[in-house]
């Protein structure tokens, strides 16, 4: 146990089994509240939104959902003009919540989580290739990852790119605020802002909601935290420097309880 | 079943503007538009001799209005009783509609930033009145009612009248002209309506970007139905780690 402990910081040990006991015992924090708060509004705001888009788009040739969903939709809240009232009013709160994220958050959140989590480096490349040759039946080994893989840091991207997109143009829509030539190219925008995030939004449900291996990242979003052995199987890279930063944390704890202890026999 | 229209006796107008005012003043259209129009064509010299009239357009309120499939939202639809309208509280002023209106019936209102056009007078039908336009023409040239009743004033001067349409549009319109051969031919030349117009990003989303956002959704949608099928048929572990 001793040897393999050390060995531990090396990515891709084979770990015993009372190592993966100890890993899977220990939680270490994945995310903050205010993170957590975020990632549930933006999902109650997006199921507000795509069911009432859904209805608002209804011209013959624009149609994306059933009929009858756009009946249901009118029924729900009385008229077509209503709908766009609501789908406008989710939108503006989630824009005025995600500004105030935007800008209180900027140095904490926003910032280290586009240049820290999402850019891509070369191990996404080889994590992007292997993965592919994996889904082939390849038997090739997955390099490191950070907190979120490369294909989460794809997905992140265009979250973040379609979130810009998507929030200009409604607001655009929604009060006018250009030319009618500016209102129709926002519509096509939108759209494919939304189309782009929605069509990998099952990919993303499905990874951190039903498949197993994936699971830990669920609850994470519940309690902040993952099991240790699993950020040290999925995200190495994050998980490694986890450790430096409690290594760290712990040295400056030991550095002020022997300056305490110091002060405390000086004053004896 | 209703179904609204108009049947205009150009033989009748003197193109005194007096609809065109009172459509005005009715829905409080900017100075530079307006949801009806008189336009005076000619005189010009023909084979039989000087010739001249006027063309007096409006919504046509088409069987298979081009509008209606254009526009996105469906914030303009053709009603039950045959008029086309626009949803002032769902409409966004994008516009497609108007360049697909191929009789130019349609204008964006600057004030409203929405798009205004004309509804047959709406409110006062639901009134009992007439359009406003009808009520003020001084030579009665304007014959308005259910084209279903064959006792309408609009029916009773069907016979004998004709549609504006050409080869690139057959929408049905339901204003219908009176007028002779040689005043058709020049409202005909000159105002023939073109084909209806699909606006670039309208174009673009309808036969570009909603089939390929579709096909995306399907494609992720099916391959994660097939992950998780293979996750059941593979069962999970019983300790989770």
């Amino acid at each position: 146990m001793s040897t393999r402990k050390t060995s531990l910081l090396e990515p891709h040990v084979l770990l015993g089994a009372a190592d993966r006991e100890a890993l899977q015992r220990r939680s270490i924090k994945k995310h903050d509240t205010a993170v957590i708060l975020l990632h549930w509004f933006n999902a109650s705001i997006w199921a507000v939104e795509l069911a009432t888009g859904g209805a608002l788009l209804a011209g013959p040739g624009y149609q994306i959902a059933p009929g009858w969903w756009r009946t249901f939709m009118i029924s729900l809240f009385g008229s077509p003009a209503m709908v766009l009232k609501v789908h406008i009013t989710a939108g503006v709160l989630w824009t005025a919540v995600l500004a105030v994220y935007g800008v209180f958050g900027f140095r904490k959140y926003l910032m280290p989580t586009v240049s820290d989590y999402l850019i891509p480096d070369m191990d996404d490349l080889v994590w992007l290739k292997n993965r592919t040759l994996l889904m082939l039946g390849k038997r090739v080994s997955l390099p490191p990852q950070g907190i979120y893989n490369a294909g989460q840091k794809l997905y992140g991207l265009a979250v973040y790119g379609g979130t810009a997109v998507i929030i200009v143009t409604g607001l655009v829509m929604a009060f006018h605020l250009a030319p009618s030539w500016v209102v129709r190219w926002a519509i096509l925008l939108h759209f494919l802002a939304v189309g782009a995030i929605f069509s990998g939004l099952f990919v993303h449900v499905y990874m951190g909601a039903v498949l197993p291996e994936e699971r830990p990242a669920f609850y994470s979003m519940f309690t902040g935290k993952v099991p240790e052995l699993y950020a040290y199987r999925h995200h190495y890279k994050w998980w490694r420097r986890y450790k430096e930063i409690e290594l760290d944390w712990r040295q400056d704890l030991e550095r002020e309880a022997a300056a305490e202890r110091r002060q405390s026999e000086e004053e004896i | 079943m209703t179904t609204y229209g108009m049947v205009i006796d150009l033989n009748r107008c003197v193109g005194c503007q007096a609809c065109v005012a009172a459509c005005k003043v009715q829905w409080g259209a900017p100075e530079a538009e307006s949801r009806d129009w008189v336009v005076p064509i000619g005189p010009v010299r023909d084979s039989q001799g000087l010739v001249s009239t006027f063309y007096v357009g409006l919504c046509m309120h088409c069987d298979r209005p081009a509008c209606v499939e254009a526009c996105p939202s469906k914030a303009t639809f053709k009603r039950e009783d045959g008029v086309v309208v626009v949803d002032t509280e769902l409409c966004i002023g994008c516009g497609v509609c108007i360049s697909a209106c191929p009789y130019g019936a349609r204008y964006f209102h600057e004030q409203r930033k929405k798009v205004d056009k004309c509804d047959l007078c709406s409110s006062r039908l639901a009134r009992g009145e007439q359009p406003a336009c009808v009520e003020t023409c001084i030579t009665s040239c304007r014959h308005f009612g259910d084209l279903e009743d064959p006792k309408s004033d609009a029916s009773l001067h069907l016979p004998g009248s004709r549609r504006l349409e050409s080869g690139d549009a057959r929408l049905g319109p339901n204003v219908r002209y009176l007028a002779g051969d040689r005043q058709w031919r020049l409202i005909h030349d000159r105002f023939a309506p073109p084909a209806p117009e699909l606006s670039t990003p309208a174009w673009l989303l309808s036969r570009v970007a909603r089939p390929l956002i579709l096909l995306a959704i399907g494609a992720t949608f099916l391959g994660q139905a097939v992950a998780f099928f293979t996750q059941l048929r593979r069962g999970e572990h019983p300790i989770e780690e």
